[in-house]
């Protein structure tokens, strides 16, 4: 009996024992390879038997229930408020630069203008002045 | 009526809190056995599906859908939460042959009744000593009675990477049982090939 078939045979029991027995009673054994695999077998029916499902006790569920659900809230309004806080400060940011950019241009309009002026005046004759 | 499914609730969870209450109340269960069979205690299982509920709550924002089941998300949680608290503990692992006290209703003799729990208990001890990859294949097997199918989706693994996992599990825990009953020495486990 090789590893392979070994693998298969031993997985449709498994299944067999957790709720699908047509997985095993498809799988054609000589009696050989039951007796081999028979201690195996054993094994596996002494685990499904030795390990029932636990059920958590009705208040550990509430309170752990509950005390999420609050933390969920919290983290959902603190979430919500950095949105914001971001927003409002992106905002401010966007305006001051935009404010700034007017009072810049503003300057660089007046100071070129400023230069112009000087220019003509330091250009024109002696006499003219 | 129509259940809403995971991926809905875990989009839902920006913005609604109560999303995040219904995915907590539909695999707490779950979460809460696999703890148990891996400290073999109420009380340790009910700490650790606390934290494993909180940090997946916590990182849920970073959830990227892969096509893996929601509950394979949590049960790496469950894993690394569960690891850390082995490593944490450094404690050794007691079966409560209480708990399996009270879940046996088999009416039999005592004496017999005493030597079926001293199995189970030795029989849930090699498990526990088994690297954790292979104990929760066995818990979602035998505990969960999930299919190779959906273990493969959990573990991230293929079917039959889980299937022959599986049976080299078997084996190990058959030498291992052999050997206690013989009164051999616990072997170390090797995790190398998995």
């Amino acid at each position: 009996m090789n590893e392979k078939r070994m693998t298969e045979v031993l997985a449709a029991h498994a299944d067999g024992l957790t709720g699908s027995p047509a997985a095993i009673q498809q799988v054609h054994m000589t009696n050989e390879e039951r007796s081999r695999l028979a201690p195996l077998f054993e094994l596996a029916e002494r685990l499904q038997h030795s390990m029932p499902p636990v059920q958590p006790s009705a208040a550990f569920v509430q309170n752990l229930g509950k005390d999420l659900i609050d933390k969920a809230r919290r983290q959902i309004a603190l979430t919500k408020r950095v949105r914001r806080i971001t927003l409002i400060g992106a905002a401010a940011l966007g305006s001051l630069l935009s404010i700034a950019s007017v009072v810049g241009a503003i300057v660089f309009v007046v100071a070129r203008l400023r230069a112009r002026a000087q220019a003509r005046t330091l250009r024109a004759p002696a006499g003219q002045a | 009526m129509h259940e809403e499914s995971d991926s809905a609730l875990i989009a839902r969870t920006k913005v609604d809190p109560e999303a995040f209450g219904i995915l907590y109340e539909r695999y707490v269960g779950r979460i809460y056995n696999y703890t148990y069979y891996r400290t073999s205690s109420h009380q340790d299982a009910e700490d650790l599906t606390a934290r494993t509920f909180y940090r997946a709550m916590q990182h849920i924002s970073y959830y990227v859908d892969r096509g893996a089941p929601f509950s394979a998300y949590l049960y790496r949680i469950a894993h690394n939460v569960v690891v850390n608290w082995h490593r944490d503990t450094s404690r050794r692992q007691i079966i409560s042959l209480d708990d399996l006290v009270m879940r046996l209703s088999a009416p039999e003799e005592p004496a017999a009744l005493a030597e079926e729990h001293e199995n189970q208990a030795l029989l849930l001890e090699a498990v526990r000593r088994l690297p954790p990859e292979r104990q929760q294949l066995l818990i979602l097997k035998f505990v969960e009675q999930m299919k190779n199918a959906e273990i493969a989706q959990v573990m991230g693994r293929t079917e039959g990477a889980i299937k022959s996992l599986y049976h080299r599990t078997l084996v190990t825990l058959r030498e291992e049982l052999t050997g206690v009953e013989s009164g051999q020495e616990e072997p170390t486990w090797r995790t190398s090939n998995e």
